[in-house]
């Protein structure tokens, strides 16, 4: 039989690999530019999972490193829990500003207070907080008006076939008010276009791949007709391309049969996609202009200079014909070339 | 006077998990008639494999009163090295060998921990959990990997017009169901779960047993890894995510009990499989409210869980034997 102490003490040293293993902490410094005083900046995401927070992190590290500012750094892997522990212990270290990727909206809130209380720059990278006596600075895509710029684009595109197109809309997770923000930009450009394409389709993937690719077969099967196809996001293209294959349906634009394809994010496998002909059209959120903005407010909060509350990521859309003149300004056709 | 076994209440009874799932496919098939057709049934089957594989793995430990959280991680683990392999233009075998290679390692790994150890199962596998996506997540530097055509296919290939995902299927159901009713060791598997002090003293070699299903748990969680891949034809950093939670729930649907010692890989287990695929597919056909699917599901999953205790209850007093003592 085992002894009840050593039992206990091998579940307590487990269950602390357990909470150690998400969590991954590290320094990041350089030396300090000529005239300005090196800042320490913490930077805790809420989760590393897809490739624009990967894009994100490296974005604000190379520019932090760029400026002579040193840099914490946390993930706390979707724990909130956790996050508010990591930004805790960067106040107690004495950090002269945060970046924070929050888990959602409202959870961030103690978080941010936290911060308020210790005086402490708090601005959020990408995911804004809700509205409330908590005082922070978010740095935004405005992801209502880049989702309906890119879906106005695909409809364009669907009247110029001069036919009725079936659409079928990927939408990401339901608590995430970047996701929702999307989906309601792509019913406002659907809006008024009903004569030309038609939902018949709206898959929850909770930002999933598989849930995605079993949506859309799904919906293929319902509709074989689907010929209009818009996703939350660019990391789930690779769902949509195996369900199209398996459906015989995955042709290049201007091949009979094309499915029209509209993304959102930027990434690598979209700038691909585009490349090859397959993608139509994708909404870039400007990781650069983002990392650079979130670092500037905490700079100038630290300065006591006056900082708007959101700071909106204009991005852009890029499509066939300005694929070449835009590519440079994208994240993942950056990313492509490492 | 007392049903016998085979009265027809009893019978209905047994039967209430296959009740529940036909008047879930009549009221899909009712609203939405295209749900009833041949083609979307072998779709549902097809998109249930992945699912069905690793629950049938999770079933032999959930038998024996344990539990498997790191299936998923197995998932993604075996999914991001197979891929490396694959980008690194490996051949097409190797990175099957190695996707099955890393869930017989988790799985003996799992193994190890409780059986020589001691130590809780659901503490083992949720710290193995987080090691292995955090490992996955290591080398794949959190990026999507896409797959040759090649594994597409082998998800799209038909042999004598069965869809090889579901020739797999069979053999993983007709193995575990031979080897759970047929065999010393299927029998034994139930007595560990049931008491294991009592099968300790009837002399069977219990840490054996144990360690025996968490392999084969790893195992399927890897074959599973591999039929969602040649369906997915990419791993992504979520690859697997929440999978245990999906095994578990086809399991429990399927009537396996969570305290061990009762269920079935067949009808149970797989019918579990296909009933929640048949809800997120009918959904889907339905063009459903993307809010609806959550509640649809739970509350699907809570009234078959109801039923089955209902069920067992009911059940055990109806067949319950009665000593009577003469005076």
């Amino acid at each position: 039989m085992t002894h009840p102490m050593k039992f206990f003490l091998r579940v307590c040293l487990l269950a602390a690999c357990t909470g150690l293993v998400g969590c991954q902490k590290s320094e990041t410094t350089s030396a300090g530019t000529a005239g300005a005083k090196p800042l320490t900046i913490g930077v805790a995401f809420e989760t590393l999972q897809t490739e624009y927070w990967v894009a994100g992190f490296e974005a604000i590290k190379a520019d932090l490193k760029k400026r002579g500012h040193t840099m914490l750094e946390a993930v706390s892997d979707g724990d909130t829990n956790r996050q508010f522990d990591q930004v805790k212990n960067f106040i107690t270290r004495k950090v002269d500003g945060i970046i924070l990727v929050p888990k959602d909206a409202k959870t961030c809130l103690p978080i941010i207070k936290a911060a308020n209380a210790a005086n402490v720059p708090i601005v959020l990278f990408n995911r804004p907080a809700d509205k409330s006596d908590a005082k922070s600075v978010a740095v935004v895509a405005d992801n209502f008006a880049l989702t309906r710029e890119t879906v106005a684009y695909l409809v364009s595109e669907a009247k110029k076939a001069g036919r009725k197109h079936k659409a079928a809309i990927l939408i990401g997770d339901l608590g995430d008010i970047n996701a929702i923000g999307r989906r309601d930009g792509f019913d406002a450009a659907i809006k008024g276009s009903e004569s030309v394409v038609e939902v018949v389709a709206r898959i929850p993937t909770e930002w999933n791949q598989e849930k995605a690719q079993a949506g859309l077969v799904n919906a293929l099967q319902a509709s074989p007709d689907i010929n209009f196809i818009f996703t939350s996001s660019d990391f789930l293209l690779p769902s949509i391309v195996s369900a199209l294959k398996t459906a015989g349906k995955y042709h290049q634009i201007g091949m009979p049969g094309h499915v029209i394809l509209g993304g959102f994010d930027g990434d690598a496998t979209a700038y691909q996609l585009l490349k090859d002909g397959y993608l139509d059209a994708t909404g870039v959120q400007d990781v650069y202009f983002e990392a650079a903005q979130c670092i500037q407010a905490v700079i100038d909060l630290r300065a006591g200079r006056t900082v708007p509350d959101l700071i909106r990521d204009p991005g852009f859309v890029i499509h066939q014909a300005n694929l070449q003149q835009k590519a440079a300004q994208m994240w993942g056709a950056q990313m492509s070339k490492k | 006077m007392r049903p016998r076994p085979s009265s027809p209440g009893i019978l209905v009874l047994r039967q209430a998990p296959l009740i529940l799932f036909a008047a879930i496919v009549l009221l899909f098939g009712a609203l939405a008639p295209k749900f009833l057709t041949a083609d979307n049934a072998i779709n549902v089957l097809i998109q249930a494999v992945p699912t069905a594989i690793v629950a049938v793995g999770m079933t032999f430990v959930l038998l024996t009163a344990g539990v498997d959280l790191s299936v998923g991680a197995i998932m993604f683990l075996g999914g991001a090295i197979a891929g490396k392999l694959l980008v690194g233009g490996q051949p097409l075998p190797l990175a099957l060998g190695a996707i099955l290679a890393v869930g017989v390692a988790f799985g003996a790994l799992n193994a190890v921990f409780v059986t020589r150890l001691r130590i809780a199962p659901f503490i083992v596998t949720l710290a193995l959990l987080f090691i292995g996506r955090g490992v996955a997540l290591t080398i794949t530097q959190t990026r999507a990997m896409n797959l040759p055509d090649s594994f597409l296919q082998l998800g799209a290939t038909r042999i004598a017009g069965v869809p090889l995902p579901l020739m797999v299927l069979g053999a993983v159901v007709l193995t575990a169901q031979v080897v759970l009713m047929h065999t010393p060791f299927g029998r034994q598997i139930y007595a560990v779960g049931n008491h294991p002090a009592n099968a300790r003293r009837a002399g069977i070699r219990t840490q054996r047993i144990l360690a025996a299903v968490y392999i084969i748990c790893g195992f399927c969680a890897a074959l599973g890894g591999i039929l969602s891949l040649a369906q997915l034809g990419a791993v992504s950093p979520k690859f697997g995510e929440a999978y245990e939670f999906k095994a578990i729930a086809a399991a429990v649907l399927g009537g396996t009990s969570l305290f061990g010692g009762r269920g079935a890989v067949f009808p149970g287990t797989v019918l579990g499989a296909v009933l929640i695929q048949s809800i997120e597919t009918g959904l889907v056909i339905l063009n459903a409210d993307p809010y609806a699917y959550p509640v649809v599901t739970a509350a699907v999953i809570l009234i078959a869980v109801l039923v089955d205790s209902v069920r067992n209850t009911a059940l055990s007093r109806l067949t319950q034997r009665r000593i009577r003592v003469d005076a």
